[in-house]
């Protein structure tokens, strides 16, 4: 990964700043008027317009200057301030733009390309997942920056998808805890890919532990200041997507929903959507329609070329390796079902059924996982 | 009263004297009757009426009843009878039925993990919704054990004895014992202590039957992790700055869980939980604990039709039946149950067929099973294998049930993405 912003005099102090625990707002308000430098010594003296009350003042140490500038060269973490170049320009416009990113890897792409959010629940299907890794590889594979919050779940598919092509649009993603945040082993690897192949950009400056719950809330105005469509995946009636929907259309960012069972949980936020009047996603295809429609008129954006759609799924042998396995592949769909069911449904010995599964799942007409069993999805 | 002259020195030759002496003379039963008779070299033993027919468990001894001092003294004497053990006697009770398999409807999966517990001596995980049938299978366990043999009777009358609990018909104990403490129960009454007075813990109540830890998320994790060393050994270990003690802890541990905080984790897709309820439910049972159940079954809720009238399923005489026969074909390995099999021993033991071995490689590649995992899946595919009388070998049948006999999500929570 490379670090992008040489470390001058306005980063370093622009950095602790941010990293005195304030809101995005604030932190906007204690950089608006002055350089970096002129307000980090007016909020150490206690005399920041900004902050009347000086409760900052004790805050403002000179160690914290210090500890965050090692701290991001330690992680190779770059900073990026509102207003100045590097910044991303699809960004700066926004009414609620970070006043300081924290980023990994280069973010200079992220101006040049055609970019669309993938955003959806951490508890997903197995549905929800393979259309996220299956969007997420097209778009990139299109040209497309596909943005997305390293969450469980949806986020991560989505990323997942991107990473496995072998060449295609840089990732983004948009995280809520600091840079350098220990989180759980895969977050971190999908983390280090990311930042290896595209950009991570966080607000929360390194050193800073865990996340207040607001900021996953806010961070999502970031994902879609930068979208020109926010796909949501898969989502429940009150999901935390829905927060990031939100903030889309208060931007006039185009939402899209891919539609799922009515009887499946984690879709009903998503048919709710479709209800609602959001662009409905069967493929990648219709993402890409969607964002040729967001980006015609506006400047400097290499349109996405069409994917080569000739790369049509071989048709892997459908056919069941015995008879008993094909009467258990009968009773598989697409939502994921238990062994009790898959059980009952066959009117079989359990022996014969997991015997079956196994094999169905080793020729990949079934995948299984904590219990549950589904067909494979495409 | 030797010494005062009111009974004559040989006339307690050779005799013990168990009980409580009230103020009013009478003699109140104790607990622990049982292992003081047995640890107990001489003669004649007189204990309270009420536990005569308790301390005579043990054999060996002429045992004598007395309901007060004065009728003790008569007797001594000779110029009385004791309070013989006809006029004492309870009318035997006969045992309470048990719950039966039967009654279960549906649930294959969950019957046939109980079958495969009592004849393995696995223990096993129950993961599911509230209302999935979790307890029910739970205590239809003990039905499917084998009865106690001599020995094993003794000792948990023994050991019910010593902790003041009584047993069903107050005789010798014939069934494998049900424990189910509450999860708002203390360390020391799972485990055992004490400060005046060192009582057998509910580990020890369930020697040679079987544990169930329902909700097992909501014990105290001091009191889960002290299971491990019982679990391991047969024993439990109890020190305390006074005294310590050994007492017998072999039980078939059943355990009871939702899968998350809101309930539905275990379904793809319906958890509504946020991350860190996730995360703190999942810190609350550490992973080397997690990994002692041979067997883990996420459950779902009942089918309707299976509930409203269908099939109903074998009695647990029936499965009882091929438990014990799988039982006697473990002992040939000279362990009690499959589940002691040692890990060194598993590959002369529990050879694997080569397709058998396909699919656990299947699985070893795709970092679905660990390689402790491994010899779970080994020991439960041998008990398969016993159960269904198919040879010294381990088929790819064996393998295959048994990994599905141990995939519930939660023994991954960390991994799942």
């Amino acid at each position: 990964m490379t670090s992008v912003s040489s470390f001058g005099e306005d980063e370093r102090y622009a950095a602790a700043i941010a990293a005195l625990g304030a809101g995005p707002a604030r932190v906007r308000r204690f950089l608006e008027d002055d350089e970096p430098r002129a307000a980090w010594e007016a909020l150490a003296r206690g005399r920041h317009r900004a902050d009347p009350d000086g409760r900052y003042r004790s805050k403002a140490r000179p160690s914290v200057v210090e500890s965050v500038e090692a701290d991001c060269a330690r992680a190779g973490i770059g900073v990026l301030i509102l207003g100045r170049s590097g910044y991303p320009t699809a960004l700066a416009a926004d009414h609620e733009a970070p006043a300081v990113l924290f980023t990994l890897g280069d973010p200079s792409f992220i101006d040049t390309s055609p970019r669309v959010a993938i955003v959806g629940t951490r508890s997903a299907t197995p549905y929800g997942l393979s259309v996220a890794a299956e969007l997420g590889g097209g778009l990139a594979e299109a040209g497309i920056v596909v943005v997305s919050g390293l969450a469980r779940g949806i986020d991560s598919a989505g990323h997942a998808g991107v990473l496995a092509t072998s060449r295609g649009a840089p990732p983004v993603a948009v995280v809520g805890t600091a840079l350098d945040a220990a989180g759980r082993p895969m977050e971190v690897q999908l983390q280090r890919a990311i930042a290896e192949r595209g950009a991570v950009l966080s607000e929360r400056a390194p050193g800073s532990a865990g996340a207040p719950v607001w900021l996953f809330a806010v961070r999502s105005r970031v994902m879609a200041a930068l979208a020109h469509v926010v796909v949501v995946v898969e989502c429940h009636r009150k999901g935390g997507s829905l927060n990031t929907v939100k903030r889309a259309v208060d931007r006039g960012v185009a939402v899209a929903a891919v539609p799922g069972s009515v009887r499946s949980s984690a879709s009903t936020g998503c048919n709710a959507l479709l209800v609602d009047g959001a662009t409905p996603v069967r493929d990648v295809q219709d993402v890409i329609a969607a964002v040729e429609l967001a980006i015609t008129g506006r400047s400097g954006i290499v349109p996405p070329h069409a994917p080569t759609r000739a790369q049509t799924r071989g048709e892997a042998s459908t056919a069941a390796p015995n008879p008993v396995a094909a009467r258990t592949l009968d009773t598989l769909d697409h939502d994921p079902a238990s062994l009790d069911t898959i059980v009952r449904r066959c009117a079989l010995p359990v022996t014969d059924v997991a015997l079956a599964l196994e094999q169905l799942a080793a020729c990949g007409l079934a995948v299984g996982a904590g219990g549950w069993w589904s067909r494979p999805v495409g | 009263m030797v010494a005062d002259g009111s009974v004559a020195h040989a006339e307690v030759r050779d005799t013990a004297f168990v009980g409580e002496l009230g103020l009013d003379g009478s003699l109140r039963p104790v607990p622990g009757v049982v292992p003081m008779v047995a640890a107990l070299t001489c003669r004649r033993v007189v204990v309270p009426a009420e536990c005569a027919v308790e301390a005579r468990l043990v054999g060996g001894h002429e045992v004598r009843g007395a309901a007060g001092l004065g009728q003790l003294v008569a007797a001594l004497r000779g110029e009385g009878p004791w309070a013989d053990s006809s006029s004492t006697r309870r009318p035997l009770t006969a045992l309470p039925p048990r719950p039966d398999l039967a009654d279960v409807r549906g649930q294959a999966v969950g019957r046939r993990a109980l079958e495969v517990a009592a004849a393995g001596g696995h223990h096993l995980l129950l993961v599911g919704p509230p209302g999935s049938g979790k307890t029910m299978l739970a205590s239809r366990l003990p039905g499917l054990l084998p009865p106690l043999g001599r020995h094993d009777a003794l000792e948990v009358t023994r050991i019910h004895s010593a902790a003041g609990v009584a047993l069903a018909g107050r005789e010798l104990a014939e069934r494998p014992p049900f424990r189910a403490p509450h999860h708002g129960t203390t360390e020391v009454s799972l485990i055992g202590g004490g400060t005046a007075w060192l009582r057998p813990g509910e580990i020890s109540l369930a020697h040679c039957g079987v544990l169930f830890l329902d909700e097992l998320g909501e014990f105290p994790a001091v009191a889960l992790d002290m299971l491990r060393q019982p679990l391991e050994e047969g024993v439990v270990r109890i020190r305390r700055a006074r005294r310590s003690i050994d007492l017998p802890a072999r039980f078939l541990l059943v355990g009871a869980m939702n899968p998350c905080p809101c309930g539905e984790g275990s379904i793809p897709g319906a958890c509504r939980c946020t991350e860190a309820a996730r995360a703190r439910y999942a810190r609350r049972l550490s992973a080397p604990l997690l990994d002692r159940f041979d067997l883990a079954l996420s459950l779902g809720r009942p089918d309707v039709d299976d509930l409203l009238g269908g099939p109903a399923g074998e009695s647990s005489t029936v499965v009882a039946e091929r438990v014990r026969m799988a039982r006697l074909v473990a002992a040939t390995r000279g362990v009690r149950c499959n589940a002691e099999i040692q890990a060194h021993l598993l590959d002369e033991l529990c050879p694997v067929s080569p397709d058998g071995r396909a699919l656990l490689e299947r699985r070893l590649r795709a970092g679905a099973l660990s390689a402790r995992g491994l010899h779970r899946i080994r020991r439960v595919a041998r008990t398969l294998g016993d159960l269904d009388d198919a040879g010294s070998v381990i088929g790819e049948r064996q393998v295959a049930e048994a990994l599905h006999l141990r995939d519930a999500g939660c023994l991954r929570w960390q991994e799942v993405s």
